[in-house]
């Protein structure tokens, strides 16, 4: 048992992270009194351990020491995060468009303007299960595509996310939405070709907290911000390093247009860049290094294939344009001076670049080039010596790769997966996230290249897919989605709400504990739970803590009338006869068994001892030490460690791109410079400039996880600005030189827009972003004016490009985009939209469900 | 006696110690050491963020607030019947007797003290004293990540105690809440070679300080130069370096922390 917390009835262990799709992180002890969360507090994972049993690891440089923590410090979002369990924004039962009558008139053009209106779970399933019989069998298996990904609560038997797939695959079949990579997009599209790097694009991580610790002199923190990034999964075990790392006299430098909260409270230089033009920048640096002889010549010799191309590109290429350090100081806005000295200084210390993934650069127009750039980079100052590597604050367990372990691994062990009930279907017949609105409008067959999941190998980018999957398979008629926040994560909201409204797409369903963001358009709404309600098992791997396995137990009874995800996918299979086939006649406390027995964890306790103690603590490997560090191997002998390249070598040059696109004009063979091109046209030094002369960056967001928690009244009171009419909008970060020739005060509220629609924010006039720049974070929760046009919340990403990546890379572009900024007027606004001005509003919490419902309902 | 230390330079600015006792107090009732505190509004644990200097010479600076219980509290002196130091020195609003003491508020010189409109009750930070009889930190410590939020017995904590500052010290009000490694304000700027468009390394900046006391360092490897840790006041900048024309005693009068710009130097 976990040890009770002061003044509680009862105390759990809970997985307080947000990666979704079981991959347990944050790990928390929950205190609950008189059937009322109490509070949410740490867990010491040595509490029923003895440290030296679990191998605790400690790493000591010089005369200093880091030892491995014993608790994962929790960020401020999972201690908030019990109001969400309470949020007068929880769908609390069933409920109905009331102009759509699946018998009758659907009206899909009224998505996002009709209330909805409550009916019984009864009713609901007889609704679903007719709907479901009737797609299968007018249209066949593929009409109904299902979202079911994303980020959301952790579970494992209860889901979350494509829980209904597994059930629309026993019905005969399912479209899905496949999310392509969208933290790595420039890694993965990108950076693959020339390290080959699994899973994601970014670099090998095996024991770089050790090789940073011992051998790193600067580190380059490349739109890395690693003081909110970590703590949707990783909690703030990034800042206890990072304090480390000062300790150690590691001098850091922030490359970044804003200065992000670890740069305000780490750097030693912050350097301001453009959004999305970091690879003049780069550029430039490999101009420094050949001009004046300052890269490792015998390494590119020995460890690369390709070195010319780049010579040829730096020197003018098929533009003629040499990158100089003058010529990129007119587009990155870094003066030259600055730029030959970082140039120098890279060569002469050892300097590793570290991200939290990326960066708004991973996120941008053509984000394959800075990402594939960046490697060529660390090639040429010797990739894999000592101190110099890519080094990630985050996600050391992913893919449970051993390459991604930056810290020490625990001894091997398995995973939870047998339990799981959530998305696990083969993408057989898909459509990428980001083209999910091209799919539903589609009434003529489309292609891609790849499935576009972080984990396939890099030749799948070189095949293509189609959609429908063939002539006889049927276009989309029904969504069904588990993850409702495309509008408010993914490449041009305002686009796929307008396909949201295609009168083709007879029944859009959601299921999700809170009435935000997509549900507003949706005809059927199903009331979630969140995970204090169910018992489920939990996770914790490679967080640098000791990996961990945990019950847990639920802490009160489901609000309203609410289901599991995966107990509202077994009330549908029941409906339709299939409840036996869905479950294999597993209920909760037989799939936690599956996932311990499954797990590798009776070899170290039995499932009784496990249910007795609530946990299971793995030991670390006793000789970690000895693991080579990031790229070593393959610097020490490239021949007999080789890459997966085709060539085994750093690839410049990609023969494999070469040879399958040769068409292709945004992504060369070869990292090449590029602003505009075919799909995009965001550059300040272009024509849409004139309209629109801001960059924006969009951060994943400080106070939020993605477009989770907008609802949070103890973060809203950090994170938001009320404006002159009282509403709490989102902040918008502009420099005062620029907010003074736009007549913008500070608190002003302000209309951010393009050709794509608009949104708002509250000013905040601060010398942490650069002038040129505005900064707002994404992911603040739709509020409507007029749907698939404008929001007043600060939905930013309603308004990012609708364009992938580039022509044969279908990633996201949700950061570095062109937008124009006025000074709102709130009257007129008011007068021209007074639904959306005069939406009741929950004490500190924002818009309320209430506006959503019909009078009789609310 | 009980004491809290916190540490500016030990500080990530994440808030866990403002949202941690939301989450101690807000709904839950700790009778009789304090009523439930308003969903929002109060902040008996107070994070305020400063930005210093403009681009690209900027940095943050965070530092908390709460109740100092002060050796010498003017809430305990104001209402004696209502307000109470325990042994230990934690200073405890009674969350019964203090109802309806609005007074309270304004006792308080930190402004540590808030309205509850709803119980009529002036609230505040208790140390959180239920949790420290039964063995454990207060809830904002025992969440700081960082180790930036510190509580304890004074003597365990006299080498923080002895190099800290407290609050308004003029106000004689004893608070037991110290303060490390504030930044205060600083100037910095960067020196560079007009001619050949180069970071000039090693050029001697000279600072004279309001008292007349003269500071030197000399610029980085980027050209930069800062001064850190200035108090406000009227500053002279010189910048000196062999083969160029230097910069001849500029004033800088230093209200908050300044990049003063760049020094393009040409040659002598």
């Amino acid at each position: 048992m976990v040890r009770k917390g002061v003044g509680a009835d009862s105390s759990h262990l809970l997985g307080l992270g947000w990666c979704g799709n079981g991959l347990g992180s944050n790990t928390a002890v929950v205190d609950v009194r008189d059937g009322k969360i109490l509070r949410t507090r740490t867990f010491d994972f040595y509490e029923g351990y003895d440290p030296e049993e679990l191998n605790a690891w400690k790493l000591t440089v010089g005369d200093k020491t880091f030892e491995g923590p014993s608790t994962l410090a929790l960020p401020p979002l999972s201690i908030a995060y019990k109001k969400r369990v309470t949020s007068k924004n929880r769908i609390l039962y069933p409920m109905k468009r009331v102009d759509w009558d699946p018998k009758g008139e659907r009206h899909p053009e009224n998505r996002g303007k009709s209330k909805f209106q409550r009916i019984s779970w009864d009713e609901a399933l007889d609704i679903i299960a007719d709907e479901l019989h009737r797609q299968y069998d007018v249209y066949g298996p593929g009409s109904i595509l299902v979202q079911q990904d994303g980020h959301g609560e952790t579970k494992l038997v209860h889901g979350p996310h494509g829980c209904m797939s597994k059930l629309f695959e026993l019905m005969g079949g399912v479209t899905l939405q496949c999310r392509q990579p969208d933290s790595w997009e420039g890694w993965y599209w990108g950076a693959v070709h020339v390290w080959d790097a699994f899973p994601t694009g970014e670099g090998i991580q095996k024991n770089l907290f050790k090789d940073v610790s011992e051998n790193t002199d600067l580190l380059l923190c490349w739109g890395c911000d690693q003081e909110t990034t970590p703590w949707g999964w990783g909690g703030q075990v990034a800042s206890q390093m990072t304090y480390w790392f000062k300790d150690l006299g590691i001098e850091m430098i922030y490359l970044c247009p804003d200065l992000n909260y670890a740069a305000g409270v780490h750097a030693d230089r912050w350097i301001p860049v453009y959004p999305n033009t970091d690879l003049a920048l780069q550029f430039a640096i490999a101009y420094v290094w050949i001009t004046e002889d300052l890269y490792d010549k015998e390494y590119v010799q020995t460890h690369t294939v390709g070195f010319d191309w780049l010579e040829y590109e730096v020197m003018g290429g098929t533009t003629g344009v040499v990158k100089t350090p003058e010529w990129a100081e007119s587009v990155c806005g870094v003066p030259a001076r600055i730029i030959r000295a970082l140039a120098r200084k890279w060569h002469k210390q050892a300097t590793t670049v570290a991200h939290c993934n990326g960066g708004g650069y991973i996120r941008s127009a053509y984000s394959h080039e800075p990402a594939r750039m960046e490697v060529v980079l660390l090639a040429m100052q010797g990739l894999g010596k000592p101190g110099r590597n890519q080094f990630k604050f985050v996600e050391w367990g992913l893919y449970g790769a051993d390459s991604q372990k930056a810290v020490p691994p625990s001894v091997p062990f398995g995973t939870l997966q047998a339990g799981y009930n959530g998305a696990q279907s083969p993408f057989v017949r898909f459509i990428p996230k980001t083209l999910i609105p091209k799919g539903i409008r589609a009434k003529e067959p489309f292609t891609w290249m790849g499935i576009p999941r972080p984990s396939m190998p890099r030749e799948n980018q070189f095949r293509e897919y189609r959609f429908p999957m063939t002539d006889d398979d049927p276009y989309l008629h029904m969504i069904w989605t588990d993850c409702p926040c495309w509008t408010t994560c993914w490449n041009g909201g305002n686009d796929f709400i307008d396909a949201l409204r295609s009168p083709e797409l007879e029944c859009v369903v959601a299921q999700h504990p809170w009435f935000e963001n997509d549900c507003l358009f949706a005809d059927l709404l199903l009331p979630i739970n969140t995970k204090y309600e169910e018992r489920d098992i939990g996770s914790e791997f490679d967080d640098a803590v000791p990996n961990v396995i945990y019950l847990e137990t639920q802490c009160i009874e489901p609000l309203g009338e609410s289901k599991s995800d995966w107990e509202c996918a077994c009330a549908v299979a029941e409906r339709v006869g299939l409840l036996h086939e869905y479950t294999g006649g597993r209920d909760v406390d037989a799939c936690i068994k599956d996932a311990f027995d499954g797990s590798g964890a009776p070899d170290f306790m039995s499932y009784d001892e496990f249910l007795e103690k609530e946990y299971l603590a793995v030991p670390f490997i006793k000789d970690w030490e000895d693991i080579p560090a990031g790229y070593e191997e393959f610097c020490n002998d490239p021949a007999g460690n080789p890459l997966t390249t085709p060539s085994g070598l750093l690839e410049i040059y990609s023969a494999s791109l070469a040879a399958r696109f040769p068409d292709d004009v945004e992504r060369l063979p070869y990292p090449h410079f590029i602003d505009e091109g075919p799909n995009h046209h965001e550059s300040r030094l272009g024509e849409r400039a004139k309209d629109y002369p801001f960059l924006m960056v969009s951060n994943h967001p400080r106070w939020r996880v993605h477009a989770q928690m907008d609802d949070i009244p103890w973060l809203r009171e950090i994170a938001k600005i009320t404006g002159e009419d009282g509403y709490a909008y989102e902040p918008v970060w502009i420099h005062p030189t620029d907010a003074e020739r736009y007549g913008i005060a500070d608190g002003d509220v302000v209309k951010i827009y393009n050709e794509r629609g608009w949104t708002l924010g509250g000013a905040v006039l601060t010398e942490r972003i650069m002038p040129g720049s505005i900064s707002q974070d994404h992911g603040a929760r739709l509020d409507p004016c007029e749907p698939g046009v404008s929001d007043r919340a600060g939905a930013n990403n309603i308004i990012c490009p609708t364009n992938v990546t580039s022509k044969y890379a279908v990633g996201e572009v949700t950061n570095g985009f062109l937008v124009g900024i006025e000074k709102a007027d709130l009257a007129e606004l008011a007068a021209q939209f007074p639904d959306t001005f005069s939406r009741v509003m929950d004490e500190g919490q924002g818009p309320s469900l209430s506006n959503w419902m019909t009078e009789e309902d609310r | 006696m009980k004491a809290f230390v916190f540490d500016a330079a030990r500080c990530n600015g994440c808030f866990n110690c403002q949202i941690a006792c939301k989450d101690e107090h807000v709904d839950n009732d700790w009778a009789p050491y304090a009523a439930p505190q308003p969903d929002t509004g109060h902040f008996w644990m107070r994070v305020d963020q400063k930005v210093h200097g403009q681009v690209p010479k900027v940095r943050l600076e965070y530092r908390v607030s709460l109740c100092n219980h002060c050796a010498d509290a003017p809430c305990v002196k104001a209402a004696p019947d209502a307000v109470h130091q325990r042994e230990d020195g934690l200073v405890i609003i009674d969350p019964e007797r203090a109802r309806g003491r609005h007074d309270l508020v304004e006792a308080c010189p930190y402004g540590a003290i808030y309205l509850n409109e709803e119980l009529d009750l002036p609230q505040k930070c208790t140390g959180c004293a239920h949790l420290v009889d039964a063995g454990e930190q207060p809830r904002c410590v025992a969440m700081c990540p960082t180790g930036a939020l510190r509580f304890g017995d004074e003597e365990d904590l006299a080498d923080a105690l002895a190099q800290g500052e407290v609050s308004r010290p003029e106000l004689g009000c004893g608070p037991r809440v110290h303060y490390l490694n504030l930044p205060k304000l600083f100037i910095s700027g960067d020196v560079w070679d007009k001619e050949a468009n180069e970071i000039i390394e090693g050029a001697e900046v000279r600072l004279e300080a309001p008292d007349g006391s003269q500071l030197v360092t000399q610029t980085d490897d980027l050209g930069d130069f800062w001064f850190r840790g200035l108090e406000a006041g009227d500053y002279v900048l010189s910048v000196a370096c062999d083969g160029y024309v230097g910069v001849e005693a500029r004033p800088v009068a230093l209200e908050e922390s300044l990049n003063v710009g760049d020094f393009p130097l040409v040659r002598a």
